[in-house]
């Protein structure tokens, strides 16, 4: 998995028997992970991929040649010769016991359990446990406390496989869990006056197997199986953290981090998980207005379009938020207008972390910025956005086509608010309500990160997909892809809109950096701008 | 081409047999006794319709009518928000959403409960499907309404049925 070079043809291999069958795995590899690139999969609940083995919630235990008991998979290596049995009688009836086992103390929380639906224990419990208990005794009762800000936990439910000790251990090297108690009674908790609050420590929620950490965030806001779920890219900072964006009708309910093992791992950052909460802040702006008053969705771009049409050169200020799908629509728009500048805003920078596992939170709290500087040159923030400040100042234009994009940020500064609001004809796409906005002719409201189509670079110049979390034609108003393009339309400098998709194929198509890329191939990793897939055609492939 | 020309042949065939005289006579035989039947029971005078809605018919034992949702000893609501019933209901009428139950008992409760009884087809899974017996189909069937709004019953309505 994450560390086993399996393409690599030099790797040594260890030939073994699976279930009677001769195969090979490459040499080192557990038992479990051997047995999963061979198409079987062996329950476990305390193995995470990226966390260290503990091997004691035994669910994981197959028969082998080598012992006399059975062995547990996810720690026992593979070797020459061994020969493993996971369905014969030894190993099922090992299964079935430890479910039982795991199952004698728990409650039947089911019903009310904000994990039940992605929960492993009832996954397992399905597949190998009994269809009832034995226990005639009664169950020990463990706490239910808040063991920090946005976590607490309900003991009754906890299996003590250690996953959430092992991440504050090894990941977030904030070590703030332990165990408590022994035997039957033990169970997570912090120490005295110690709570769990680290910048990582959502990720404790989505790793307990059971639903006995319990995020406040999500408490009680949706059961899971009704959500939907979009792949995403967390905008929260230059890192793009691959996220799963999970929504009950059409609201922002969850951020989930996305496995990918070059940007962020199984994980993310407490910032970004939690900030969709913003989305639906009461400064959000989601209301057109022309001049103060309100404007329907529609009359608004035919503002836009009317505004534009009249206009001489125009001052286009971008923020580093924008998708390059956007940038390039922008750049269009400059295009088509001579003697037209563009320079970008950046918001001010934040706090970054480096964590012990080498996960790092950024401290550009914007997604983009390599993609603009890649669109319009270096120094598009820098003295693009100077040349450009200094001719609103002097009113060298007369519209100004403004991008005041980040749900989480707190705009651009009172400087470029003045040159703005300076500039007789100001056209802002803005995310929130803000001094920016003051005097703008005409104001549109714009999409967030998690809201918008298309692709952001990273700051490893990793090409990302992002999806919108909303679903096609349920858009509260007009996106800014398809606002730019009907503008284009009207100015006749396109023929049809296309999806963000077909854009990128344009953009592929006109910058030499993004030559060869297409949106088809970027795949759920995502792909670093200098690795151009095999054998595209440049303007093939379909979205 | 063969077969088809065999089929329109068969239908000639059934048309002659039909306009054949002697078979319509046929009919007349049960229609008659059909028509004796009817006679009789006009006679009777046993209507088998009842004068709804002065009279009214007490429903067989098991009859799916309106939703109520049940309290416990201390009038407090069953229902813990579990969404067993909204996942199993194949109409999808219920709505919940839950919040946090101000009980030491239990964890949840809903905030809002409302079935679209115009949606609800009466099948009874929701009953079926509660884990706390808290929903459940009375013998009430007289449910008109003037305005669709009056049929989206709420968790007040439901709880005081
Ligand atoms: S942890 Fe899993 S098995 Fe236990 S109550 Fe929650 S959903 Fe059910
Ligand atoms: S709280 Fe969850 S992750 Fe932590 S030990 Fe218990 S079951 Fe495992
Ligand atoms: S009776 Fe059937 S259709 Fe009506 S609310 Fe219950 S489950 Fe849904
Ligand atoms: S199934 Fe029962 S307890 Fe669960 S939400 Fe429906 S009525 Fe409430
Ligand atoms: S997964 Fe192997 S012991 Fe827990």
């Amino acid at each position: 998995m994450a560390d086993q070079q399996t393409n690599d043809d030099t790797v040594a291999m260890t030939r073994w028997q699976l279930n009677g069958q001769e195969v090979e795995s490459p040499t080192g590899m557990t038992i479990m992970e051997a047995a999963k690139e061979h198409g079987i999969e062996i329950p476990c609940f305390c193995y995470h991929p990226g966390l260290s083995i503990a091997g004691n919630c035994r669910i994981c235990m197959v028969e082998s040649n080598r012992s006399r008991k059975p062995v547990i998979s996810c720690s026992e290596k593979i070797a020459e010769g061994l020969e493993i049995e996971t369905e014969s009688e030894l190993a099922v009836s090992s299964r079935n016991s430890v479910m039982e086992f795991q199952l004698i103390n728990h409650p039947l929380d089911c019903p009310v359990c904000d994990k039940a639906g992605e929960c492993t224990l009832q996954d397992h419990s399905y597949k190998h446990g009994p269809d009832r208990s034995r226990f005639v005794e009664d169950k020990n009762i463990r706490h239910t406390k808040e063991l920090g800000p946005s976590i607490s936990i309900w003991g009754n439910r906890c299996i003590v496989c250690t996953r959430c000790i092992r991440f504050c251990d090894e990941i977030s090297g904030t070590s703030e869990l332990c165990i408590v108690e022994r035997g039957d009674r033990s169970v997570v908790d912090v120490f005295p006056e110690i709570p769990i609050d680290n910048q990582l420590a959502g990720n404790t929620v989505d790793i307990c197997p059971v639903g006995a950490l319990i995020s406040h965030d999500f408490k009680y806001e949706a059961r899971v199986w009704n959500m939907d779920r979009k792949d995403s890219v967390c905008g929260g900072c230059s890192r793009g953290c691959n996220v799963e964006v999970e929504t009950l009708d059409g609201f922002v309910k969850r951020l989930m981090p996305r496995e990918n093992l070059e940007v962020n791992d199984w994980w993310m950052c407490d910032e970004g998980r939690y900030g969709w909460r913003h989305l639906y802040a009461d400064d959000r702006l989601s209301q057109a207005t022309r001049d103060g008053a309100a404007l329907a969705d529609v009359s608004a771009t035919a503002a836009l379009e009317q505004l534009l049409c009249e206009s001489g050169p125009v001052a286009f200020l971008i923020d580093p938020y924008l998708t390059c799908e956007e940038m390039h629509l922008v750049q269009g728009l400059a295009a088509s207008r001579p003697g037209s500048s563009v320079g970008g805003w950046l918001p001010e920078d934040g706090n970054a972390a480096n964590f012990p596992s080498g996960f790092t939170i950024s401290a550009a709290k914007y997604p983009n910025r390599a993609g603009a500087e890649l669109i319009f040159g270096d120094q598009v923030f820098g003295d693009d956005a100077k040349e450009l400040q200094k001719s609103l100042v002097s009113s060298d234009f007369t519209t100004v086509v403004a991008f005041c994009g980040g749900h989480l940020s707190s705009g651009p500064g009172e400087s470029w608010a003045k040159s703005l609001s300076s500039t007789p004809t100001s056209i802002i796409f803005s995310v929130k309500n803000g001094p920016w906005l003051e005097g703008a002719s005409l104001v549109l409201p714009a999409t967030a990160p998690i809201e918008k189509d298309g692709t952001w670079i990273n700051e490893d110049g990793r090409l990302q997909r992002t999806r919108s979390c909303w679903s096609p034609g349920t858009e509260p108003f007009s996106v800014e892809l398809v606002r730019l393009q009907t503008l284009q339309n009207a100015l006749g400098i396109r023929g049809r809109s296309l999806s963000a998709a077909g854009i990128f194929r344009e953009l592929a198509a006109t910058h030499d950096s993004f030559a060869g890329h297409n949106h088809s191939d970027l795949g759920s990793p995502g792909l670093l701008l200098s690795q151009r897939p095999a054998g595209i055609a440049m303007d093939g492939g379909s979205e | 081409m063969a077969n088809h020309s065999d089929a329109s042949e068969e239908n000639q065939k059934r048309k002659t047999a039909t306009s054949d005289p002697r078979e319509k006579a046929t009919y007349a035989v049960p229609v008659a006794k059909g028509l004796i039947n009817t006679l009789k029971h006009i006679l009777r005078n046993e209507p088998n319709t009842i004068h709804y809605p002065d009279e009214k018919r007490t429903p067989y034992p098991g009859y799916r009518g309106e939703h109520r949702l049940k309290r416990d000893e201390l009038g407090r609501e069953k229902c813990v928000a579990c969404f067993m019933c909204s996942t199993a209901c194949p109409a999808h009428c219920i709505e919940i959403v839950a919040e946090e139950a101000p009980w030491d008992d239990r964890e949840k409760r809903p905030r809002l409960f409302n079935i679209d009884m115009m949606r609800c087809i009466y099948c009874g899974m929701c009953e079926e499907a509660c884990p706390c017996d808290a929903i459940e189909l009375t013998p009430v069937f007289n449910i008109p309404a003037r305005t669709r709004a009056e049929k989206i019953y709420d968790k007040d309505k439901l709880l005081s049925l």
